[in-house]
């Protein structure tokens, strides 16, 4: 009885012993290429945040990639949580003749987890304006429905927003009471309208909303007042 | 010949392992929202169940028999990881896309079964046609009931416009559609094999007969 018992845990020691360097070995082989496929992804959101209406680059590709090679030991911790949205670091900056661009990440909860949206902001001299979004992050959300944040003509209708809007708080068109609005001009009163593009979904499109809110308020109320360049 | 090529086949209407053996229920209620959600999450499990078949009816005559699911557990999980690290590595979006169900692939009883019932018994070959069949059965399954779903909650097929937003049911793409379309098609299933029955039986009837006649 107790040499079966040896035998047994001692064949189960064996292949679990295999399992664990088959997968360490694995692990090793698409370490590099995994980490590279997630700064790829930042990259590419990056990318698309600083173009202009007409599709052109703001930023230099390159200097956008270094940007992101040099603060990525800094990713994901927390900056600011206003108990609606939290705000991600790292913040980036960017510089085009005298323009400044800030790009923020923020996550708050929408139906089933966490939506996380990265968010270009303008800031001239006549103030801050909400320039592009992307919401890099929805997968708990219902496919068909609260899923369909994805698409891009449902995110076209979260920028860009003026400082007016940004200012009043921004809200979706069912919060604000407002769903017959013409999109682009409830975008100066901070309405953001959704109800036609995203029927029946109303709790992602708030929580992308939210997170927008709490990038504004951390970056007037802290980034820049806080001596930030 | 025909009985390996039975060995493919058994999987996909006779013993479907949705329909017929009620095998994997919770990743086929919870990915079934979409046509593509359902056909990705069929390819990655019908890739894990292939592998795993293929090892375990290598290894069935090391394995004692009273620690055979925990080996089996081992040599699936370790599957699952490796899978889900190499889709990570080189197929980002569709990693992204498919995101938990990939983990979820492990707890997915037709691979246990899978493994438990057939490849512990057979041979490296059949094992092989075994997986694949049970596979394509359940990926079939899923790509039906995912474009069911989609067509009546979402009016696409597959993200190609079938009709418009008109005839949408916003309760389709939700787990109670899950559940109406999985019951409809499972009693489509049983009718199926009833009236095959019933006709197998006629037959056997009338050759008795015609041979009491004589």
């Amino acid at each position: 009885m107790k040499k079966e018992t040896l035998k047994v845990s001692l064949t189960l020691m064996i292949y679990t012993l295999i399992a664990g360097i088959a997968l360490a070995l694995v692990y090793q082989f698409t370490e590099n290429r995994i980490a590279e496929a997630e700064l790829e992804n930042v990259i590419k959101s990056m990318e698309f945040l600083l173009t202009d209406e007409d599709g052109n680059q703001i930023i230099d590709p390159k200097e956008i990639k270094d940007s992101v090679i040099s603060k990525r030991s800094e990713m994901g911790n927390e900056l600011y949580n206003d108990g609606i949205g939290r705000v991600i670091s790292p913040v980036y900056e960017f510089n085009n003749g005298g323009i400044k661009y800030y790009i923020l990440t923020a996550s708050s909860v929408g139906y089933g987890g966490n939506v996380i949206t990265i968010a270009a902001f303008k800031h001239d001299s006549s103030g801050i304006v909400l320039h592009k979004i992307k919401v890099i992050e929805y997968s708990q959300e219902t496919p068909g429905l609260g899923a369909k944040i994805a698409e891009k003509n449902v995110q076209e209708r979260f920028f860009p927003i003026p400082e007016t809007g940004l200012k009043n708080g921004l809200k979706v068109d069912k919060d604000a009471g407002k769903q017959n609005i013409d999109p682009d001009t409830s975008k100066k009163e901070g309405v953001v309208k959704v109800s036609d593009v995203m029927t029946g979904a109303t709790i992602t499109p708030r929580a992308v909303v939210n997170s927008i809110n709490s990038m504004y308020k951390y970056l007037t109320e802290k980034y820049l007042q806080g001596g930030g360049k | 010949m025909s009985s390996r090529l039975s060995e493919f086949t058994k999987g996909l209407i006779k013993d479907n392992p949705t329909y017929v053996q009620v095998l994997g229920m919770c990743p086929t209620l919870a990915t079934t929202t979409s046509a593509k959600n359902g056909f990705g999450m069929g390819i990655a499990a019908t890739a894990v169940l292939v592998m795993s078949n293929v090892v375990i009816s290598a290894i069935r005559k090391t394995v004692p028999e009273k620690i055979r699911i925990p080996i089996f557990i081992t040599v699936i999980a370790t599957f699952v990881t490796i899978v889900d690290l190499l889709m990570h590595a080189f197929t980002y979006d569709l990693w992204k896309t498919l995101g938990l169900f990939i983990p979820l692939i492990v707890v997915n009883c037709i691979i246990m079964g899978r493994a438990e019932a057939y490849a512990s018994k057979h041979g490296i070959v059949d094992s092989l046609l075994d997986g694949l069949g049970m596979g394509a059965g359940f990926t079939l399954s899923l790509t039906v009931l995912g474009s069911i779903r989609e067509l009546l909650g979402n009016g696409t097929i597959f993200d190609i416009s079938i009709w418009g937003k008109a005839f949408n049911m916003f309760v389709m793409i939700l787990p109670p559609g899950a559940y109406l379309t999985l019951g409809l098609l499972a009693a489509l299933f049983a009718a199926i094999s009833i009236k095959r029955e019933e006709k197998a039986k006629k037959q056997a009837s009338q050759i008795q007969r015609s041979g009491d006649i004589k």
